[in-house]
């Protein structure tokens, strides 16, 4: 295994993959924040919206992202929109319902507190909706980033010719080299480890942790 | 500057940083801004698999980038056929090398390619595990054997030799599996034999657990299984194109057959800038014996397409006869006929 991440370094591959495959889950999971939390929060506020939008998106939500793989390749070839759109598809419905949930749980007191103070709708929304959102958020979206990098490995391994994915399916077609394999899982690994901790410090922000209980 | 702000700008700037690097590092720029030419100038994409079924692709690009043309394609590796397929359905290469019964299927289904030439001829072969219980065909009866697709050369052969053994179609069981897996699945003992092409057996031979049962010539003459497939479209608003094509891989096909220099040369940069597999693997498929796999002659005939067929039909993977011309366009083949091999000693450059 040491090995294996020795050769990939000697042939500058290791930057370059490492690279390709931050730059996919970066943009396929920051288009899901951006769609997935305002229409979820707008779903999650109007109940007559999540009515209507609930059906779909339990049909949609049990659907691998894999199973989009076909359909990524006809829509958008293969290279990184492919793999950007699997991350996306991975990404979107588990951020969506985190949206929607966290609206949902507003306790009522607090909006109607807002409201009494006479709040104005943008008001409310910043002042009252946004900070009681966020821990619950905070939570979703790195459950989310872990699927992101789950995902990205699946991708790469069909429609592009660089990552950490296409690391190792380069490698097994590349013969006896299984060293390649487990150093490309192992570097999976501890990239994955080091989101979760970028994305953790984001919950020690004192600002976001008001509705955490104290230690 | 709030904090908020500041988490906003750390997002922007890994976003920005990210994008740059990738763009730097990894973006092949030359096949983006290919996609911006007019469609008259656009180089077309080729697709192929790392196998020595489609050598001629890699060989062609490799050798004409010194040639006073320059480049004729943008190559473009593919880990699988169904993504292969998917890209070319939705335009996104415009040539492929696939197994002959999947374009036959594809074209079956209404999907408008056509055939324009061969990748190559025999290098397919059934391989068992050395020392295993398994001595002659007969032996696989109830065993599992590894195909590469059910739209594969390689799974027909087996009903081929299953006949000549008086076997019922049923009696070796066949599963599915990508290449490059099943040299482990042989020596694990997953598997029992394999039926792919090289450089799988080849591997297989050279770790010292696989022996080749029987290469794909001994139950069929002339075999073929990789071929190269055109979009319609581009037969129809780019002929010449597309002769200019067959008329590369026509030349690879004879120089890779001129002797073993120029086999051992092309196991050298196509194992290296193409593959990412060893040399001395691709050495070992292509030169032992020398005609393990060969490159010529590779125009398209009837005889060997309606053998396909007739297997296809008859191994249920086919529920319509169609007919060769309907498949295939030999224009371009019978044009290539005149070719010779490429003037290009073997180990004379190495690739830009």
């Amino acid at each position: 295994m040491v090995g294996g991440i020795a050769d990939l370094v000697r042939h500058g591959l290791l930057l370059k993959y490492v690279v390709a495959s931050l730059f996919r889950v970066t943009w396929g999971f920051v288009l899901a924040v951006i769609f997935a939390i305002p229409i979820g929060l707008t779903i999650g506020w109007y109940r007559r919206a999540q009515m209507a939008f609930n059906p779909i998106i339990q049909i949609l939500r049990p659907i691998s992202p894999l199973a989009w793989i076909p359909i990524a390749i006809l829509w958008f070839g293969v290279g990184d929109l492919a793999a950007i759109f699997l991350i996306f598809m991975g990404c979107f419905l588990p951020l969506l319902l985190t949206a929607i949930n966290a609206v949902q749980s507003i306790p009522l007191v607090y909006i109607n507190a807002g409201r009494n103070f006479g709040l104005r709708p943008a008001e409310l929304v910043y002042r009252v909706l946004y900070p009681a959102v966020i821990p619950k958020l905070i939570v979703g979206l790195r459950i989310t980033l872990g699927i992101a990098w789950l995902v990205v490995v699946a991708a790469e391994m069909i429609a592009v010719s660089s990552g950490l994915g296409f690391l190792i399916v380069d490698a097994r077609n590349a013969g006896n080299r299984y060293d390649l394999v487990v150093a490309g899982m192992v570097l999976i690994g501890i990239i994955g480890l080091l989101l979760d901790v970028g994305i953790r410090s984001l919950e020690r922000v004192k600002s976001f942790r008001w509705s955490y209980s104290e230690d | 500057m709030t904090l908020k702000k500041k988490i906003l700008l750390c997002a922007a700037g890994w976003l920005v940083l990210v994008s740059v690097l990738h763009g730097y590092l990894n973006v092949n720029w030359a096949a983006v801004l290919n996609d911006y030419r007019p469609p008259a100038k656009r180089k077309i994409i080729v697709a192929y698999i790392p196998v020595t079924c489609q050598l001629t692709c890699p060989v062609t690009d490799y050798i004409s980038k010194y040639s006073e043309n320059g480049e004729m394609f943008l190559p473009r590796m593919f880990q699988g056929f169904p993504e292969m397929k998917e890209a070319l359905i939705s335009n996104k290469v415009q040539a492929a090398f696939i197994v002959a019964p999947m374009a036959i299927a594809l074209v079956a289904q209404g999907v408008r390619i056509k055939v324009v030439y061969l990748g190559h001829r025999y290098g397919s072969a059934v391989v068992v595990r050395k020392n295993g219980p398994v001595k002659t065909f007969a032996d696989l009866r109830g065993r599992t054997v590894a195909i590469p697709s059910r739209f594969s050369d390689e799974r027909l052969i087996l009903f081929r030799a299953m006949k000549v053994w008086g076997m019922k179609p049923d009696s070796i069981k066949m599963v599915e599996m990508a290449p490059p897996d099943v040299s482990g699945a042989l020596a694990a003992g997953a598997i029992d034999a394999f039926s792919m092409g090289e450089p799988f057996p080849s591997q297989a031979e050279m770790a010292g657990y696989g022996r080749i049962l029987f290469q794909a010539r001994d139950y069929w003459p002339d075999y073929m299984s990789c071929i190269l497939v055109v979009r319609q479209d581009l037969i129809d608003t780019r002929p010449d194109v597309v002769q200019v094509l067959v008329d590369g891989i026509a030349r690879s096909g004879l120089w890779l057959d001129k002797g073993k220099p120029y086999r051992e040369d092309a196991a050298d940069f196509v194992g290296r800038y193409y593959y990412n597999q060893k040399p001395a693997l691709l050495r070992w498929a292509l030169t032992k014996p020398m005609n393990r796999v060969m490159y010529s002659p590779l125009a398209p005939r009837k005889a060997d397409f309606d053998l396909v067929r007739d297997l296809m039909i008859e191994t249920g993977v086919l529920h319509k006869k169609i007919e060769f011309d309907q498949y295939t366009d030999t224009r371009f083949s019978d044009k290539a006929s005149i070719q010779t091999a490429w003037k290009y000693d073997p180990g004379i450059a190495v690739a830009r």
